[in-house]
């Protein structure tokens, strides 16, 4: 058998029924682009929160009152320093802010004196520079910076509990690599954060714990928990997978807000197992009273089923790739990444390796090409004479 | 109008149409990978920003969620108050996804008790 042949006339096959052959593969890409487009960005949000979770301390340290994360006194670090392992425990000033000129909240966090300065690592900010401790500066991320109009040099009065907060000089700006991240946060000096904030010197939000070997982690989260009631303790890991469950709800979500496109896409897929049209059996017909094998005319028919569904899963997985990764996934991450005031430039890095693209394309292939065997078969065994004569 | 058994025969499936429809796929795939591949390269050469942006931020959460107080920080704050802000509101963040629970961990503190 020679494959040449058979698949330049199955091609010839598609041009013949140039409609039905355009409708089929734009309806099955649009299935595989959105399906793939989900999961490309699931997973890109999940590698995206990954790659900052490795610089993340190995635990932290929450206080609940009535169930709701609360302050800390700083004293309790006297608790969890004498434990083995801890190589360090480091109280932690943030919180939230609502700013009622953007209708949102800002995050605002406050900056411990002696920690390394922003600019010693080239490219952190856009513009500007690192805050001075003590002179009431304040960076902030780029997408901030811009919602609020902020240049350098120009001082922000931000709401406090009382209104006791001195204005703050906004100096310098995250660079945009870190938007992803640090859009909606505004980076002070620890004392400004703690009245911006209502705190009291002696709190903390929370406790970040370093440990000599982080493999320990659930044995001295274990013994921070045991050792003092009422705390919550959170190891780094496990983070991953809070992050694997909140995107992959999200997707889920979309999934079954997807299940018209998914259901037109079995019907797509039906329409291929339900049979050949009149036409095809009467061409499958001539082209055994010609002399065709039935080997030949069946490889035929899958050849022209293959070439649809490969160039339709091409298709689809470019469509996919190109709006989630060039085109920033319009008007799919609002329901996949949130929904938030202050909303940063979605450059998300691809996760995606051959072996995802490639299983995408088996999943909806192999189905569609297996379904349309068994019509093949049976037209290219029927009689052809009974078949010309519309029996 | 060209009759269209004429319209037909003018298509001549030559051997670098049939390579390109054969190829189509695979081409995608590999060109997709290896833009997926730059991209991931780039990022990697970022990654000393992020981690010296990291250490000053209180989680490893995107700032995707500040319309909603406890989902900016899913790390920091869902396990505990998934709806503090809004008991009995129609739930914003549906159960139900691609990734299973994680009952190796359920198992675990089962085993631990």
């Amino acid at each position: 058998m020679k494959v040449m042949p058979l698949l330049g006339y199955a091609l010839r096959g598609l041009a013949r029924r140039k409609a039905k052959a355009t409708v089929l593969i734009l309806g099955l890409a649009s299935g595989v682009a959105l399906l793939a487009a989900v999961l490309f960005m699931t997973d890109a949000l999940r590698a995206q929160a990954d790659r900052l979770r490795v610089a993340m301390p190995d635990i932290v340290v929450q206080k609940l009152v009535a169930g709701r994360p609360s302050t800390l006194p700083r004293a309790f670090t006297s608790k969890i320093e004498p434990i083995p392992a801890v190589r360090a425990v480091r109280p932690r000033v943030w919180g939230y802010l609502f700013l009622p000129a953007l209708q949102g909240n800002v995050t605002v966090v406050g900056v411990p004196a002696g920690v390394r300065p922003l600019q010693q690592v080239q490219g952190t900010l856009g513009q500007g520079r690192d805050l001075v401790p003590g002179a009431h500066e304040m960076v902030a991320g780029a997408t901030l910076a811009q919602a609020l109009g902020l240049l350098e040099g120009d001082t922000l009065g931000l709401p406090s509990l009382g209104g006791t907060a001195v204005p703050l000089t906004f100096v310098g700006a995250f660079s945009s690599s870190v938007d992803l991240y640090t859009a909606d946060v505004v980076l002070c000096d620890e004392a400004d954060a703690r009245v911006l904030l209502g705190m009291g010197p002696d709190e903390a939000t929370d406790f970040a714990v370093e440990l000599t070997n982080p493999a320990e982690s659930s044995v001295i989260a274990q013994t921070i928990a045991e050792g003092t009631p009422g705390l919550r303790v959170l190891e780094r890991e496990p983070m991953a997978r809070i992050h694997s469950l909140t995107y992959g709800r999200r997707s889920g979500l979309f999934f079954v807000g997807a299940i018209p496109a998914i259901l037109a896409l079995l019907l797509l897929m039906s329409d291929r197992a339900s049979g050949l049209s009149r036409e095809e059996r009467r061409e499958v017909s001539v082209l055994k009273a010609i002399g065709w094998s039935t080997e030949e005319v069946l490889y035929t028919k899958v050849f022209e089923a293959a070439l649809t569904g490969s160039i339709a899963t091409a298709l689809g997985l470019f469509v996919a790739y190109g709006w989630v990764f060039w085109l920033g996934a319009i008007g799919l991450r609002a329901t996949l990444a949130g929904w938030s005031s202050v909303y940063p430039d979605l450059a998300l890095v691809p996760a995606v390796d051959p072996a995802q693209l490639l299983a995408i394309a088996g999943a909806v292939l192999l189905p569609y090409v297996g379904l349309c065997v068994v019509p093949s078969w049976r037209a290219a065994a029927a009689d052809p004479v009974a078949v010309m004569r519309g029996e | 109008m060209e009759p269209r058994a004429t319209r037909a025969r003018a298509f001549r499936a030559r051997p670098v149409t049939i390579a390109l429809a054969v190829l189509a796929l695979p081409l995608v795939v590999a060109g997709l990978s290896m833009d997926a591949h730059f991209r991931r390269a780039r990022a990697e050469r970022a990654q000393p920003v992020t981690d010296a942006v990291a250490v000053r931020l209180p989680s490893p959460d995107m700032a995707l969620f500040g319309g909603a107080r406890w989902l900016r920080a899913p790390t920091l704050e869902e396990p505990g108050a998934a709806f503090a802000d809004g008991p009995g509101a129609v739930d914003p963040d549906p159960a139900g996804g691609l990734v299973a629970p994680p009952k190796a961990i359920w198992a675990q503190v089962k085993g631990a008790r």
